[in-house]
């Protein structure tokens, strides 16, 4: 909300500069965003708070001021106006007292419309407010100055017997001052006479009642509408208006009349006329209310003795009438602007904000020492340690997509729709990590880089049983030909399915998990990952349609996806010591060519229980396709390390299970030893 | 050759050699294809078997010592900076190594918040992205019709009625005031939702990081010795702070805190909008109508709470201007991290 300096001086004595005042209402809760010297006056914005209804108005500000910088109110000094009842008595009809608790009508004859002076459109247009004419001009001033939003009708446009405050009927349209036909219903509430409606209670005039110059007579309204209503109304309608923005955040009940009066005075002042009705339906006195404060209670809290003489100070200034029981216990009677204030709490906050939240001193609370454990979120940033050890690079990717693409990747499940998304792209809960980190890939590819290699862990949000369900994975992917220099050429890898396995490996080499394999699915070249033989995720090649669809030409791209679920509770990082050999151990390198459909896996797994005591490790050293080698053949190096326990070997002790070996290789898996 | 001589005479030719080129040439003398050692080699056959056994000893002898001496010249030659070594070799290269990868700048602020309040005593607590609408609001005394939801626009789901997408880590604090047992000093990192178009300063998604302490004897001045503590770790010493008084539903009293602009050191610039301060979080004593919704008698316990965007404080820290790098996933972005 804007104010100016000057317009708030006419509500209190103000002895500091516009900077000073600005700094002070920001360390109070009002924070002034900005602070401009405009036509000689000073125009602050100030946020606030969706609590204080009563801050949308100078006198409450003015109320704030005199308590932070200890000045005077000016006192308001309005004609008290009596009702006034007359022959064409005019009747009020609320039709449901919880939509509209208080309904004040005045009629103001021989009003000459015109433009305002030019002070009162200059004060108007400092807080952003349009000049229309001058009793437009002074409802909407009414409303600066006390945050009561008042209209005024046309009375000659009226049907003058009776004005209903009703909910509007279905089907039943309005044209709103702003031009705009609106279609009503059985939430909004309507202001209308016998035949129609004539304005949207608390948010806008019709333009079937405007005021315009050549307006003589007027109907002022001042009422108190229910802030649900209100917010509904103007949430159904897309409509805001300074009207309805105070009251769904509630407007006092103690201020419509008097906001009334103060518009007639300005009226007569102003544009001249007399009134010659004046009508209320509805309650003025809100309920008296009163709150018991503790002062050893604003100590527990906040941490700092305040003596009863401030407290009393501070909370009188506020407009809280402050009586004091006994020793330290005040009974405070709450104003009836301040709806917001409710618990002993809501006072402390309000000598706090007083007193100044800077004069509150420093402590630190006493901590038990305990143990936090938080083995999941550990055993999380140890894999993302891993991860990047391997040189991959952490993603974060947005959860919400499109169903399209999950379709595509994860057909199987029925993703849960958000009801009120952005846009059709944000349309869905990712069911599988993999839709992001592929559109990352692209992006990467797009700005032309050689590889792009990116893991992300996070949840995808499941149906399981019909309930929504989360499940933290990790995904995987990456493309492209990594280069690596090396000390006398340089080495291209083109990544690939087995850079996913070799990182798999590495992973739960290090977490501890064994009984793991990876198994190639009938078609493509997908291959599931088992944990003790239960897949867990999922190896893959993205198939082609699949890249046109994320715009990715000539790259292949490899992804990976794995529950951590299962993988963080079978995670078993104790360790234990194996000792280390004692006597050294022999290696013998064969290099043998070996048919494609024979397994490598095979072969080691058949080798190494038939080398078996001897034979201590088996490694693949080199692995290479080519020239010199026939097709359907790859070439391939097999270090066998030999070694005992109790002694040295010897040259002729190895021969015989190295024999078996070389034997095995040429007649299980028809090898040709090279 | 009598093979003592021979020995002889390379302890003089070896002290001679002062240059890597006659260096080689001895090398080849004795060492080559047709060296000494060589010859000596080929004549081992000729000899009869008893002989064998001890000149094949001595020449292998004279192998080693051969060998010995050509790798201390060598050695001396390469100490003495030959200049045919240094030219061969050039630190200017890059050097060889397997490249790292990074955490995502998000992570890694998160993981540096939680730290401090880790070694602080908080534990740490996580909860999920998907929550019921009392988790989100109601527990929370954030009323379903009232302006103060509008800072909380949510996302909810179509076929779960009252579940929506947590619009911040708050939820947490009802679930683990439930849950657990006072006395409670948590942190909890997460991510959220809320419906914000996406620009360059917001995202429908982001990330929180919330905290809270409840126990008998917790005060405000303990929130602010506990957050003071936080942004001195976190943005250095030098850093000043203030808590402006401040509304949120469920802390009263309520703050924001600001901390002097770490770009201009409070004197003023476009990052602070001219103020000299940067909003970072919000915090305030829990409200005591959170306490009743989850059966914590706010007579005889209080506590604070705070929270912090995660993405705010990775921009300050780094000083990046657009949310959306966070979630581009540009190689370039990421490995500056």
């Amino acid at each position: 909300m804007k104010i100016t300096y000057n317009w708030l001086k006419d509500f209190v004595d103000i002895k500091i500069s516009p900077r000073e005042l600005a700094d002070k209402l920001t360390m109070a809760g009002l924070e002034v965003v900005s602070l401009e010297e405009k036509s000689g006056d000073f125009v602050l914005e100030i946020e606030i708070t969706s609590n204080r209804p009563d801050w949308l108005s100078l006198s409450g500000i003015a109320r704030e001021v005199a308590a932070i910088t200890n000045a005077k109110l000016k006192v308001e000094n309005y004609k008290p106006t009596k009702k006034i009842k007359n022959r064409s008595s005019l009747k009020i009809e609320i039709e449901n007292k919880k939509d509209c608790s208080l309904y004040a009508a005045r009629i103001i004859n021989g009003v000459k419309v015109g433009p305002s002076p030019e002070w009162l459109s200059k004060r108007l247009e400092l807080v952003g407010c349009r000049s229309v004419n001058n009793l437009v001009d002074i409802t909407n001033y009414v409303l600066f100055e006390l945050g009561e939003p008042l209209h005024a009708f046309d009375l000659d446009k009226l049907i003058q017997d009776k004005i209903f405050v009703r909910r509007g009927k279905l089907g039943e349209k309005i044209l709103t001052i702003d031009g705009i036909e609106r279609t009503l219903s059985r939430n909004i509430l309507v202001i209308a006479d016998r035949e129609r409606s004539v304005a949207i209670a608390g948010v806008m005039g019709g333009s079937n009642t405007e005021v315009g110059f050549t307006t003589k007579n007027i109907l002022l309204e001042a009422a108190v509408f229910n802030p649900v209503l209100v917010r509904r109304g103007r949430q159904e309608l897309g409509l805001q208006s300074e009207a309805s923005y105070r009251f769904e955040r509630g407007v006092d009940t103690g201020i419509a009349e008097k906001a009334s009066s103060r518009a007639v005075e300005l009226i007569s002042e102003i544009c001249g006329g007399s009134e010659i009705l004046y009508k209320v339906n509805g309650s003025v006195k809100p309920k008296a209310r009163e709150i018991i404060l503790n002062l050893p209670d604003l100590t527990r809290i906040l941490g700092v003795n305040i003596s009863a003489i401030k407290v009393k100070q501070i909370l009188s200034k506020l407009g809280f009438i402050v009586k004091e029981r006994s020793k330290n216990v005040f009974s405070v009677g709450i104003p009836s602007f301040r709806q917001d204030v409710n618990l002993p709490e809501d006072l402390i906050e309000e000598i706090a904000r007083i007193f100044g939240y800077e004069h509150i001193p420093i402590s630190l609370p006493k901590v038990l020492p305990k143990v936090n454990i938080r083995e999941r979120r550990d055993l999380v940033s140890n894999i993302k340690n891993i991860l990047i050890g391997l040189g991959l690079n952490e993603a974060i990717t947005y959860s919400l997509t499109d169903s399209k693409i999950l379709n595509d990747l994860n057909p199987a499940f029925g993703a849960i729709e958000i009801m009120n998304p952005l846009s059709q792209e944000q349309g869905f809960l990712r069911t599988t990590l993999l839709p992001g980190l592929i559109r990352a890939i692209a992006h990467n590819l797009n700005q032309k880089l050689e590889y792009a290699a990116l893991f992300e862990i996070g949840n995808v949000f499941l149906r399981i049983n019909n309930t929504p369900h989360e499940e933290l994975r990790l995904g995987i992917a990456l493309s492209g030909t990594k280069k690596m220099l090396l000390n006398e050429a340089a080495f291209k890898d083109e990544l690939g399915l087995l850079n996913l396995k070799g990182i798999i490996e590495a992973l739960f080499t290090r977490l501890g998990i064994k009984n793991y394999e990876f198994i190639n699915q009938a078609h493509g070249f997908k291959v599931d990952i088992c944990l003790n033989k239960e897949p867990v995720g999922l190896i893959s090649t993205l198939d082609s349609a699949l890249l046109d669809k994320f715009n990715i030409k000539n790259k292949d791209v490899f992804t990976l996806e794995v529950s951590l679920e299962k993988i963080l509770t079978l995670a078993n990082l104790g360790k234990r010591y194996v000792p280390l050999p004692r006597y050294p151990g022999i290696t013998r390198d064969i290099s043998f060519i070996l048919k494609q459909e024979n397994s490598v896996k095979d072969l080691l797994s058949v080798l190494q229980e038939k080398g078996r005591p001897l034979l201590r490790s088996l490694e693949i050293t080199d692995y290479y396709k080519g020239r010199q080698i026939p097709a359907g053949y790859r070439g391939l190096t097999l270090s066998c390390t030999y070694g005992s326990s109790e002694r040295t070997l010897t040259e002729e002790e190895i021969i015989p299970v190295h024999k078996l070996i070389c034997s095995m290789l040429t007649e299980l898996f028809s090898a040709k030893i090279r | 050759m009598d093979i003592n001589i021979i020995l002889a005479e390379i302890d003089l030719e070896i002290n001679n050699i002062n240059s890597p080129e006659n260096l080689e040439q001895f090398r080849l003398k004795y060492l080559g294809r047709k060296g000494i050692v060589a010859q000596l080699t080929a004549t081992i056959p000729t000899l009869s078997q008893g002989e064998r056994a001890s000149f094949g000893q001595q020449v292998n002898a004279l192998k080693n010592k051969l060998s010995l001496l050509l790798e201390e010249k060598q050695r001396g030659n390469s100490a003495n900076n030959s200049p045919r070594e240094s030219a061969s070799f050039d630190i200017g290269m890059p050097g060889i190594v397997q490249e790292l990868g990074h955490l995502h700048p998000l992570t890694q602020v998160t993981e540096e918040i939680c730290t401090i309040f880790n070694r602080m005593g908080f534990s740490i607590v996580e909860g999920p992205e998907i929550e019921s609408e009392y988790n989100n609001f109601t527990g929370l005394n954030i009323p379903l019709e009232h302006p103060s939801r509008e800072a909380f626009d949510t996302f909810y789901l179509k076929d779960y009625s009252k579940m929506l997408l947590r619009s911040h880590t708050s939820p947490v604090q009802v679930r683990a005031m439930k849950d657990r047992k006072v006395p409670l000093a948590i942190i909890v990192p997460g991510r959220v939702y809320r419906p914000d178009a996406v620009d360059a300063s917001h995202s429908f998604m982001f990330h929180q990081v919330e905290g809270f302490m409840v126990d008998k004897g917790i005060r405000f001045s303990d929130l602010k010795g506990v957050l003071e503590e936080f942004s001195k770790a976190i943005f250095g010493k030098d850093i000043k702070m203030r808590f402006r008084p401040h509304f949120f539903p469920f802390t009263e009293p309520s703050a924001e805190v600001d901390i002097s602009c770490i770009i201009c050191k409070g004197i003023g610039c476009s990052v602070c909008g001219r103020k000299g301060w940067l909003e970072i979080l919000g915090s305030g004593m829990i409200h005591p109508n959170v306490f009743n919704h989850v059966g914590i008698n706010s007579k005889e316990y209080t506590g604070f709470a705070f929270g912090m965007g995660v993405e705010r404080i990775a921009m300050l820290k780094y000083g990046i201007n657009d949310i959306r790098l966070f979630f581009e996933n540009d190689l370039r972005f990421l490995r500056q991290f």
